[in-house]
């Protein structure tokens, strides 16, 4: 195992029943990139999510965190440890204000932790809103809210779940953008992404699943042109 | 308002102290009983409010509490005030035994589990009547301790009402809050839900154990139908639903304003008293989901943390 | 306690658990029904079949005849009062959180026992019908209890051949495997919520009926078998109707192995500790099912 890189999944499987959601999956992720993880609908690719962050328990192979063995690992003790996630539908806290669905995720000191905040709000331009209930804002202002609520914790490795889903054209840039910097600041990010366009743009390396298993790894360039993949998508 | 509140409340609470040197033994009975409403109702907040795991069975906490106070008080000579705080003690070790399994359901499935504690621990206690007294209950040595125990209700109130000051304008507060919101994006979000579950849970069976100790004295004499009815932990959940749950006060409005209206007006007539309440629930539930200072909160866009 | 336990009281035991077994499943099989179909966690479950009872009970003291016979009254009229409740009151939190739904019957129930309460008082009432039981070998059949386990059972087949074989049956079933498909297929699943949540109080007052021969009828005797009909989809798996059948069997088997070893009044005690060891160790119940 390479030490260098900061998440591997090796020979990953999880079965629902009689259908198999992820089938023997291996992927190494190092540090400092951006991946995209793409593939037809229903190839597995949220259920690898899940089996990484310890929300769905999987039923075979291993998941190693800077060479740390984390499946098997609640949720929460997997988020400690440094992943941090966003959700295909979006689950901010809709009772809870913008400021405290920040402040809510780190245990730092109250003023650190605000400073903190009201600078991630001021990035995204949401800082106005920081009183206001996250159920009451809009969808796009939810997903900013939902994307910087994962930096609040200093997460080294981020899975985006289809960020760029419902975002207009202004805001995606801004996220893209964004996204870019963080991997300039050090962090790696794993994005689930159908706007193939986003994936080719900002991508480093895109891993291609079909029907739970890897039929592709490598640069955007050299996955548009692969066969398997155009017949995943398009073919049968 | 920030300058007159706190003020409002000191005066509130020196008048409170005073009123027993001024009122008839009737109407300090009173107050001690919506004390312990208060205690109750807010205690009930603490879990149900906070983190929405339902409890359906919050009664059987303070029954125990009563019982382990009688038996202390009764059979080991000890003063009721310490017997009653053992009998909080006692109610957090059935929580803790309840709770440390049923917690990790989820949130439905725990309330259903709530829902046959109360009358297995009724059960339990008539069972073992060498303990207990069974059926024939346990009476307790009159005192004439109204004065005191009217303090020892207020005070109890008052405890669990700073307590759910202090948990809900804090940091503790929001990450039980979390677990109502939406509990799986609380665990991505690196909250050990099961235990701060538990800890609500913990908190929420401390005060009604006390105030069953306190009771038990109160009234004199206790048996399980006296101290097990399904309908203070009905009473409980209208006051909260009514008054507005996860809120510090919407507790504290419930149940005085429905522990009036049900020493004057219904409780007089018992089913059609429970009838109304039923009929509350399905209210609040349907029309005002968060109760009366919740609607005042949208309304007037007060802040959440009142 | 040295009680020597002979083989024929095991046998006596288990045949008295399936009898039972048979009632827990019925009745049951409505709770898995509301469920499966909406989401709704309904506590009030138990008032439909204590309202069957007291209807039962009245057919008896007004009329005289075969109380079995207050089955072809009590059914449908818990189905029409489950329709209007589903239709005023119920259908309004079927999207919402299943808090809300908790809370809803929870109020209705209050409600709904209390009315009873003043309407009926809480007097204890009974049905005598059918006294004595039939022996076979060593072991005794109550009577009434196995007339009540054969229309529990009747009943109960009618109800699995009518979701296999009937057009709203099927509806019905395909609207609690998912909403969505089920209207873009066409189906009304407002009226199969309607429809469903009748049929599960007609179930309920069903075993109200058939215990009211048995046991004592008072306004709160409806609590007990909510709480058990929980149990046995807890058991079962929720959302899978067979297991529902399944549950209810263990149930009743369970409950009377215990009443051989334990005094009857912790029978109760031991259900609660089954059902949060079911719920901690499977929680997806014995044969598997849907989660929340």
């Amino acid at each position: 195992m390479d030490h260098g890189h900061i998440l591997e999944i090796r020979d990953l499987t999880k079965r629902f029943g009689g259908v198999t959601a992820v089938n023997s999956c291996s992927l190494a992720l190092a540090p400092r990139k951006i991946y995209g993880l793409i593939g037809p609908n229903g190839s597995g690719k949220t259920t690898l999510f899940n089996c990484i962050t310890g929300l769905e328990r999987r039923d075979h192979g291993e998941v190693y965190f800077k060479a740390e063995r984390i499946d098997g690992l609640k949720p929460h003790q997997v988020a400690r440890r440094g992943i941090g996630r966003t959700f295909q539908m979006i689950r901010v806290f809709p009772e809870l204000s913008a400021l405290e669905n920040l402040l809510v995720v780190t245990a730092e000191p109250f003023e650190v932790a605000q400073r903190k905040a009201l600078e991630l709000l001021q990035f995204v331009t949401l800082d106005r809103l920081q009183k206001e209930y996250a159920g009451n804002l809009s969808y796009g202002q939810q997903k900013l809210l939902e994307f910087i609520r994962v930096l609040m914790s200093d997460a080294e490795l981020i899975l985006l779940d289809e960020p760029a889903a419902g975002v207009n054209r202004t805001l995606l840039n801004q996220l893209l953008a964004a996204i870019t910097r963080l991997r300039d600041q050090g962090k790696t990010i794993l994005i689930v992404e159908h706007d193939m366009k986003v994936v080719m743009g900002l991508c480093d390396t895109v891993f291609v699943l079909d029907n739970g298993e890897k039929i592709a790894e490598g640069p955007p360039a050299m996955i548009q042109a692969d066969e398997r993949v155009i017949e995943a998508y398009f073919g049968r | 308002m920030k300058r007159v509140a706190p003020a409002a409340l000191v005066i509130g609470f020196l008048l409170l102290a005073l009123y027993p040197l001024v009122a008839s033994g009737y109407e300090i009975r009173f107050m001690l009983q919506l004390f312990m409403w208060v205690a109750l109702a807010q205690s009930w907040n603490l879990i149900s409010g906070l983190t929405g795991y339902v409890s359906f069975g919050h009664v059987a906490f303070f029954g125990t509490g009563a019982y382990a106070a009688a038996i202390l008080v009764t059979s080991h000579g000890w003063h009721w005030a310490p017997a009653s705080m053992m009998g909080g003690v006692a109610a957090v070790i059935l929580a803790l035994i309840i709770g440390y399994p049923c917690l990790r359901l989820k949130g439905p499935y725990f309330a259903i589990a709530t829902l046959g504690l109360n009358e297995v621990v009724r059960a339990l206690v008539s069972y073992f009547d060498s303990f207990t007294g069974g059926g024939s209950g346990i009476s307790l040595p009159p005192i004439a301790a109204t004065g005191q125990l009217y303090y020892a209700m207020g005070l109890a109130a008052l405890a669990v009402t700073a307590a759910a000051y202090f948990i809900i304008t804090s940091r503790i507060g929001l990450r039980f809050m979390t677990i109502r919101e939406d509990e799986i994006a609380a665990e991505a979000m690196g909250i050990d839900t099961a235990r701060y579950k538990l800890y609500a849970f913990l908190l929420s069976a401390f005060i009604p154990g006390v105030v069953g100790g306190f009771f038990a004295q109160d009234t004199g004499y206790i048996e399980p139908i006296s101290v097990f009815p399904l309908l203070t932990t009905i009473t409980m959940i209208v006051m909260v639903l009514f008054g507005g749950k996860g809120t510090i006060w919407g507790p504290v409005l419930g149940a005085v304003t429905l522990f009036v209206f049900q020493e004057m007006v219904w409780a007089r007539f018992l089913y059609l008293h429970q009838i109304l309440f039923g009929a509350i629930i399905v209210v609040v539930v349907l029309l005002m989901p968060k109760g009366i200072l919740g609607m005042l909160q949208e309304r007037y866009r007060l802040p959440r943390t009142i | 306690m040295s009680v020597s336990i002979t083989a024929e009281m095991v046998g006596q035991v288990i045949i008295s658990g399936l009898l039972a077994g048979a009632l827990y499943s019925m009745v049951a099989l409505g709770l898995a029904l509301i469920f499966g179909v909406m989401r709704v966690i309904n506590i009030a479950h138990g008032t439909f079949l204590m309202l069957g009872a007291y209807t039962t009970f009245w057919w008896s003291q007004l009329l005289g005849i075969n109380p079995y016979l207050s089955l072809l009254v009590s059914m449908p009229l818990m189905f029409l009062l489950g329709m209007l409740l589903q239709r005023t009151l119920v259908t309004r939190v079927v999207d919402a959180p299943e808090l809300s739904s908790l809370l809803l019957t929870f109020g209705i129930s209050i409600a709904l026992v209390n009315l009873a309460q003043l309407a009926f008082t809480s007097d204890l009432r009974s049905v005598e019908y059918l006294t004595g039981a039939w022996l076979v070998g060593p072991i005794a059949f109550s009577k009434s209890r196995v007339i009540s386990f054969a229309f529990a059972v009747a009943i109960t087949l009618f109800a699995f051949w009518f979701l296999q074989k009937t057009k709203l049956g099927k509806a019905i079933r395909a609207t609690s495997q998912s909403s969505e498909v089920a209207m873009v297929c066409g189906i009304n699943v407002q009226r199969i919520h309607l429809y469903s949540f009748g049929i599960a109080s007609a179930l309920a007052a069903a075993g109200g009926s058939l215990v009211a021969v048995m046991i004592a009828i008072q306004p709160e005797m409806g609590q007990v078998y909510t709480f058990k009909s929980f149990l046995v989809i807890v058991l079962g798996g929720a959302g899978n109707l067979p297991g529902a059948l399944l549950g209810g069997m263990l149930l009743g088997l369970v409950e009377q192995l215990t009443s051989l070893f334990l005094t009857t009044q912790l029978s109760e005690a031991v259900a609660y500790v089954l059902l949060v060891l079911v719920l901690l160790l499977r929680p997806a119940g014995l044969l598997g099912g849907r989660s929340t």
